[in-house]
């Protein structure tokens, strides 16, 4: 047993140590930052760089960014349990970059203490509101992925043959549940009979359901063997898992964040992803850091990334949903235009 | 000079734990053409000016003091032969009640805090005493029973979060308990900082260290100069002969369990009271596993537990400043894992050491040694066999009175 | 110093060979095994020094000295577990070299432990070939395996069947399954550790019959024991080991056991019989058809009534294995009970955990010294508060009170003569009989009214043999009642005011200890004799 416990320990302790981040290191720009290019830092929350989706998709915007405008760039992942954000933004700080961009909701708890200490740094969070908070250095990037949801749930009733469509969600938390609530009332302006299986994958607080392929795998698998067709996930990594269930029922799949059309390497997988929606973080950190740039940053404030602002949308890669996307169009333009009112609550 | 011996035993360990430690790990790195050299020396930089030094090492404190506890927690089931790979799910649960007992309350300081601290315990201990229940009714393995307990605390802890615990708004990005009242903090030992000379940093020292460092002290005092102590160790090290000296080993696996669950359930205080005051979404998961290594890091003893939290918090640390200088990420987990794994390794080393110097330093008045009945773990002619037996044995140690046939495959194997 | 020049082994061999030729002397066979000089020293102690020992090939050669000698040190050597830190080892006139056991498994040379290593739940066929398996396309070959164990099993006459669960064998047979795990690996020369510790009389005839088989197929068998009897009758050549050094060789035909014993010990063999009764009238422990169930089967004790009085020495006599050690474990309330009730004195303790039977006054020195007895991890201190944690001198209140504990062993290791450098070594760290000696000090010195002695002198050596012995007979005059479990006959006999016998969990017969020869009890132990004797 002393044997056993002892392995058990030491393979606790490296899972601890080891988040799977595949690599992290210095950032784009050579030039060595000179005295009015931006050095931006960029904390990652827990499954950090190399998710092919979110986080990656912040990365390639700094990279636009620091093309553009020169300097260079520095991320840091956290530790397994990500208990120290706020060291990461701090550390950042510490070392001079500026501006520095949290990435994920979960900052919101820490970066209010951050910013108060260090006024002289700009500071962006994604995904959280700056406006409670209301320090003039803190600037939220939101996006409404209620929007660009309900046009996935569109899409997904246009095509569905089946009139019986699924949601995959990651984690229960409010922020995915904006996911479900757009899809499903974008599902449902266009056929109000429409079967919907919604499902998640961890409760709150559990966050394994973002990274758990084997989960999403079974739970979609559910979904197509009790009749759906067409699955839309918003699951992180978990994503992959929805995939491989569609391509095993010769299914249709819904990707999220970015053009996971483009992001999955295999083939067959790409096949059964019929367009994923779109939520431009990388629009949003190079828009931000134009914004640092030119000296236009108005602090305190949310900037909202909605359809209008093309801050979402669906891809049209593989072209699977090009014979109806005037439909897309018309109701996109009816969201732009408050006609539709898309909730952000199931 | 047994003294001197007992002293430089009991610095050997440690001391040769640090040095392959360091050995094996430079190795690692020079493998990944890191050089060690340098992460070491980025290690030990805590920053240039007195606030910044005064924030690492505060930093570094707070994140000892729920990993010391987690340790404390699993070793004190260790030291009786106990698996309890529960504390995690013992401690969350704990703390999302505890948070929810807190904001529910309204008390005067002390007795507000007071009230949170017994309340996690006893959540985390009833959480706990289940697991023994199962064992000593039943003779389910702790291991397997706390493990799915884990699974079901997890799922409580959430539906209490989003249900009726919730006290966060409705579509706000993190779900949390409501705000426990600042009656319920406890305040940060910055003041004591301020009057060793030191900066004061921007970050709050957790009062709750003097807590851990009380509750380690009683611990210690409870498992070595008690007769409780002494009945549990005494199980630990062999059920049997604990049996017949008239230990209650039910009654035992009962106490040991709650005592264990209880200091489980002050894990996830220090950062509630002292930081968060509200259970959310994201309140940091995991430190009962770490519990698990850093138990072990520390062989079970508080004063080892508290080095090995340190030395846990220490890595922790590391991890952004090595970032920083252009160490990857994921070279960094590596260093830290493969420290935390020498010093495991080395540990175990150092016990075998200490003990094979023990067994020949028999009866120097007799000039004889090595007698047959002494090691029956010696003989290295066995047949390795019976290990599924022996791992059997290890969990089922309770259930009493075994075979005397039993006995000697346990030396065999 | 060793006294090499001692004439070794004189005529007894079937090769009279030149005894001071060794290996090098190829005219004449060379000996199966020769150490010359070997000394091993650990730590501050000289454990062997200037061991000098010939084996001829073909001959059951007894090693003799009391536990703590050096014997177990010296096998070590010769089974390659350790090194010698000078001497050679020679094996057929060359010198070898041992790292491991392997190696010396590899020139043929086999261990028959003292304590057996078996898997209860495998066959004999799986416990011989574990470790060396057969295999024919990584598959044990089961096929091959049987035929050579079957062939072992008839080429000396050990009567194994190889699909017999080893859970279902005796001790005599796991033994012989022993012996042909070694045969197994080809040993040529068997060392055999105090094999006759564990086995009854009948079943040490059995033994000797195999032993006879394997010398007379040309193997060579090294026998440790400090049975002289035995000793006199099995072996063709004795070497007595002293302090750990050869003191010399004897030939056993034509030296007494105490003159043996005097060569081992330098004093007079003690003899555990008792001269004088001093049994009382008051009953201390009364057993009233106590019955202990098992799941399956018939139970394990059945029926036993007995009563131990003031100063009386109650021995119970059996095989191993036929309820005596559940008896033992239900009067120390370790086993519940089916039916039937335990009184202590005046009170009924049959519903009393094993705490209150202690501080009701019980004793007990458990068979399984490593099992039950001791914590081989925890410093002798700490051993002396095993099992009386709730008295004086080791607590104060609800605290352990380290200073009076420290002492207290102290005072224990003067008294009972327990060879230790202090209160702070560990267990692991002592012989056998110093373990032991520690276990009948703390015991005794609770001053208890019943003692539970389950087999006190297993595996120590004669000079401690003697001082437990005696200590028993002065607690038993102080008017202690005693519960004698053993399966030493002779201890039996000389300390037992009665003498009940145990078999398949039943006393079958009750026996008057100064009319009873070994072997009668022997025949009534196994059933061979039947008779309901009165005490």
């Amino acid at each position: 047993m002393k044997v056993a416990a002892l392995v058990l320990a030491a393979s606790t302790a490296l899972a601890a140590c080891a988040s799977d981040e595949a690599s992290s290191g210095s950032g784009g720009g050579g030039s060595e930052g000179g005295s009015d290019e931006p050095r931006i830092g960029l904390a990652f929350d827990t499954g950090g760089r190399g998710d092919r989706s979110f986080n990656d998709a912040a990365v390639a915007g700094l990279e636009t960014a620091v093309e553009e405008h020169g300097g260079e760039f520095r991320d840091l992942s956290p530790n397994a349990d990500a208990s120290n954000r706020a060291d990461l933004l701090t550390q950042l700080a510490d070392e001079g970059y500026n501006p520095i961009i949290a990435v994920g909701f979960a900052y919101g708890e820490v970066i209010g203490d951050v910013v108060e200490q260090y006024p002289d740094t700009q500071f962006a969070i994604i995904d959280s509101s700056a406006e409670e908070v209301g320090a003039g250095n803190l600037t939220g990037l939101l996006f409404a992925e209620e929007q660009g949801s309900f046009l996935a749930g569109v899409a997904a009733a246009l095509k569905s043959e089946t009139d019986h469509i699924g949601f995959v969600g990651g984690v229960e938390s409010p922020l995915i549940q904006k996911f479900e609530a757009g899809y499903v009332a974008g599902a449902q302006a266009v056929n109000p009979q429409i079967t919907i299986d919604r499902q998640y994958i961890s409760p709150a607080g559990d966050f394994s359901g973002f990274n758990a392929p084997d989960r999403g795998l079974l739970v979609a698998q559910g979904m197509y063997e009790a009749g759906a067709d067409i699955v839309y996930h918003a699951a992180g990594g978990s994503g992959l898992g929805v995939f491989q269930a569609a391509a095993a029922a010769g299914k249709r799949a819904i990707g999220v964040d970015s053009d996971q059309f483009q992001t999955v390497d295999d083939p067959a997988l790409q096949a059964v992803i019929m367009t994923s929606m779109l939520k431009r973080v990388d629009n949003a950190v190079s828009a931000y850091i134009d914004s640092y740039v030119d000296g236009s940053i108005e602090g305190g404030s949310d900037i909202v990334y909605d359809l209008e602002a093309d801050g979402v949308g669906l891809s049209t890669s593989g072209g699977q949903i090009d014979d109806i996307q005037d439909q897309i169009d018309d109701y996109r333009q009816q969201i732009v235009d408050g006609e539709i009112e898309v909730p952000t609550t199931p | 000079m047994s003294v001197l011996r007992r002293v430089g035993l009991a610095l050997f360990a440690p001391v040769l734990a640090v040095v392959v430690a360091v050995l094996i790990s430079s190795a690692v790195m020079a493998a990944l053409q890191v050089d060690p050299l340098r992460a070491f020396e980025v290690m030990v930089d805590f920053g240039d000016t007195p606030s910044q030094q005064v924030t690492a090492l505060v930093v570094v404190l707070n994140r000892a003091v729920p990993l010391f506890l987690a340790g404390l927690a699993v070793a004190i089931a260790f030291r009786m032969g106990l698996f309890n790979i529960g504390v995690e799910g013992q401690y969350r649960l704990a703390t999302v009640v505890a948070a929810g007992v807190g904001a529910a309350v309204v008390l005067p300081g002390p007795l507000h805090v007071l009230l949170i601290v017994l309340v996690a315990m006893a959540v985390a201990a009833v959480w706990a005493g289940i697991v023994a229940v199962l064992k000593v009714t039943r003779g389910v393995s702790e291991v397997i029973s706390s493990i799915m307990l884990n699974v079901i605390a997890l799922g409580i802890a959430s539906f209490l979060l989003t249900g009726p615990l919730r006290g966060s708004p409705e579509g706000a990005s993190i779900i949390s308990t409501a705000e426990i009242p600042e009656s319920g903090w406890v305040p940060s030992l910055n003041g004591v900082l301020g009057a060793l000379g030191l900066a004061n940093p921007p970050r709050q020292l957790y009062g709750f260290l003097l807590v851990a460092v009380v509750v380690g002290a009683v611990i210690a005092v409870l498992l070595n100069r008690t007769r409780f102590g002494f009945d549990l160790r005494a199980a630990g090290l062999s059920p049997s002969a604990a049996s017949a000296s008239g230990v209650d080993s039910r009654g035992m696996v009962v106490k040991t369990m709650l005592l264990s669950g209880a200091v489980a359930g002050l894990i996830g205080l220090p950062d509630l009271l002292g930081s968060t005051h509200a259970y959310t979404t994201d309140f940091t998961s995991g430190l009962g596993f770490l519990g698990i290594a850093v138990a072990l890091l520390g062989r079970n003893k508080p004063i080892g537990i508290a080095l090995g939290a340190l030395l846990f918090a220490f890595l922790d640390r590391a991890l952004v400043p090595l970032q920083i200088q252009d160490f990857p990420a994921s070279v960094v987990t590596i260093i830290q894992g493969t420290i935390v794994l020498a010093v495991v390794v080395a540990n175990e080393v150092a016990r075998r050491v200490a003990r094979r110097s023990a067994e020949r330093g028999s009866g120097p008045a007799a000039a004889v040694a090595g007698d047959g009945s002494t090691g029956p773990g010696q003989s290295t002619g066995g047949p390795g066999a019976a290990g599924g037996e022996g791992t059997g044995a290890g969990v089922s140690r309770t259930t009493g009175a075994g075979q005397r046939t039993d006995e000697r495959q346990e030396t065999g194997a | 110093m060793a006294t090499a020049g001692t004439p070794a082994g004189a005529p007894a061999g079937p090769s009279a060979g030149g005894t001071g030729a060794g290996g090098g002397d190829a005219g004449a066979a060379p000996l199966a095994v020769e150490l010359r000089g070997i000394t091993k020293r650990f730590p501050g102690v000289v454990a062997n020094k200037d061991i000098e020992l010939r084996v001829r090939r073909g001959e059951v050669h007894a090693i003799v000295g009391e536990n703590g000698a050096g014997k177990s040190t010296l096998m070590k050597t010769l089974y390659g577990e350790h090194r010698p830190d000078e001497g050679q080892i020679l094996l057929d006139g060359r010198e070898v070299s041992f790292r491991s056991p392997a190696d010396a498994i590899a020139a043929g040379i086999g261990m028959v432990h003292q304590h057996f290593m078996l898997a209860d739940y495998f066959t004999v066929l799986e416990n011989v070939v574990l470790g060396s398996e057969p295999t024919r396309g990584g598959r044990l070959d089961r096929a091959t395996a049987r035929r050579r164990i079957t062939e072992i099993s008839e080429r000396y006459g050990l009567g194994l069947r190889p699909d017999d669960l080893v859970e279902d064998l005796g001790v005599g047979d796991r033994q012989r399954v022993e012996i042909a795990k070694v045969l197994y690996r080809n040993a040529r020369t068997l060392i055999l550790d105090e094999p006759t510790a564990v086995l009854v009389p009948q079943e040490v005839d059995e033994l000797f019959g195999n032993l006879a088989e394997l010398k007379r197929e040309g193997l060579t068998v090294i026998f440790i024991s400090h049975k002289l009897d035995e000793v006199r009758k099995v072996a063709d050549a004795i070497t007595v080991i002293r302090r750990g050094t050869t003191v010399g060789t004897a030939d056993p035909r034509t030296t007494t056991a105490r003159q043996l014993a005097e060569m081992m010990v330098g004093t007079e063999l003690p003899s555990p019989e008792i001269r004088t009764s001093t049994v009382r009238e008051t009953p201390v422990l009364q057993l009233r058809e106590v019955t202990v169930a098992a799941p399956t089967g018939r139970p394990p004790v059945d029926d036993v009534t007995l009563t131990v009085r003031e100063g009386e020495v109650v021995g119970i006599a059996g095989v191993e294995g036929n309820g005596q050690a559940e008896l033992v474990d239900a009067v120390m309330g370790l086993r519940p009970l089916a039916t039937g009730t335990v009184r202590l004195g005046g009170d009924d303790i049959t519903a009393w955990s094993t705490r209150a039977r202690r501080e009701a006054g019980l004793g007990f020195i458990p068979e399984d010294r490593h099992r039950q007895g001791m914590l081989l991890d925890a410093p002798l201190w700490e051993n002396r508060i095993l099992g009386h944690q709730t008295r004086p001198p080791a607590v104060k209140g609800p605290f352990i009170d380290r200073r009076a504990a420290r002492a207290d062993t102290a005072r224990i290791m003067r008294d009972y003569d327990v060879r230790a450098p202090g209160p702070d070594t560990l267990a692991v760290a002592l012989s056998g009989g110093n373990q032991q000696k520690l276990i009948v000090g703390r015991e005794m010195s609770a001053r208890p009214r019943l003692l539970l002695a389950a087999h006190p002198t297993r595996g120590v050596d004669v000079g401690a043999q003697g001082a437990i012995w005696r200590l028993l007979e002065e607690a038993r005059a102080e008017g202690m009642g005693i519960l004698l479990v053993s399966a030493d006959l002779d201890e039996l006999i000389g300390l037992s005011d009665t003498l009940h016998v145990m078999l398949r969990g039943r006393l079958v017969a009750t026996l008057d200890p100064s009319a009873v020869t070994p072997e009668e009890l022997g025949g009534y132990m196994t059933g061979a004799q039947t008779a309901a004797g009165a005490a």
